[in-house]
């Protein structure tokens, strides 16, 4: 068998071990940050809804990293991460039924055309 | 991957692209859920945001598809540069913030491995979990509520209109 070096070991090591906290909280920024970038720019009122749940995801994300990191948490953050994700289906399905009614009474989904809530 | 993805979200040229690197991001935040210590957490990530979600928005782009001009200037308002100042701005502020912060005595392995763990602290039976029985109730009181409305908003209501919502 042959013999692992030592750097390729540690790297091993380093792989495997748990990564620090701040490790999801960034990614969870980052995730947070890009939804709001694409919820400001894009047009389309359906790419708004995905930003959106990507900015959700960010947040669970690190609900659930603090749930798990902190000691006095107790893990209960991953429950209310699931109630955070019962939220997040209904406010799709809501969502996507305005969507709808907005595109058969005005032929688009462009939210800059969209500015009046008379139909 | 699942930052690659969300970055393809925003800026893929066809919302049905958007759609499927939405999911490809759901599906990286799941890993990370298994990563820390929530599996069943994970399980919902992909059966609900991987499956259901992403099934939901695609028969939204379905009925709301148009022949579209896939060029960045029709597809992206004009604040593209400020809202790229301001997203990188809150990114940068919220991971500072979060990285300078001494998180005392962080270690990784107290979140609920046992799935049984999890659902009564879900059920809010666990001690220091009461608000749970609340909250579980107040979830499904909204589910209900939400499935209601969106039948309600999506009706195509009898004798306004034309069908395929011409208006007279």
């Amino acid at each position: 068998m042959p013999q692992i070096p030592t750097q390729v070991q540690e790297f091993l090591d380093t792989l495997v071990a748990a990564p620090p906290l701040e490790g999801y909280l960034v990614v969870g920024a980052i995730l947070f940050a890009i939804g709001a970038w694409g919820a400001l720019i894009r047009r389309n009122a359906l790419v708004v809804f995905m930003c959106v749940e990507l900015m959700i995801n960010g947040v669970n994300l690190t609900l659930v990293a603090f749930a798990d990191y902190l000691p006095n948490a107790g893990g209960l953050g991953v429950s209310y991460a699931v109630l955070v994700l019962a939220i997040a289906a209904a406010e799709v399905a809501v969502g996507l039924a305005i969507v709808l009614a907005v595109f058969r009474s005005r032929r688009t989904v462009n939210v800059d055309e969209v500015t009046s809530m008379r139909g | 991957m699942t930052l690659v993805s969300a970055l393809g979200v925003v800026l893929s040229r066809s919302v049905v692209h958007s759609a499927l690197f939405m999911s490809g991001s759901f599906l990286g935040v799941s890993g990370f859920f298994v990563m820390l210590n929530a599996p069943a957490l994970a399980a919902f990530q992909v059966l609900i945001y991987v499956g259901a979600v992403t099934v939901v928005i695609l028969f939204g782009i379905m009925f709301t598809q148009k022949p579209q001009v896939r060029r960045y200037r029709t597809i992206i308002n004009r604040q593209f540069w400020a809202g790229f100042l301001v997203a990188v701005g809150v990114g940068a502020f919220l991971a500072y913030v979060l990285s300078a912060e001494d998180w005392g005595g962080a270690e990784a392995g107290n979140g609920p491995r046992q799935v049984g763990a999890f659902g009564r602290d879900l059920l809010g039976v666990s001690q220091g979990a009461e608000i749970f029985t609340l909250l579980y109730e107040v979830a499904s009181v909204l589910l209900l509520v939400a499935v209601v409305a969106a039948i309600v908003v999506s009706r195509r209501k009898i004798g306004e209109g034309v069908d395929r919502g011409v208006r007279e």
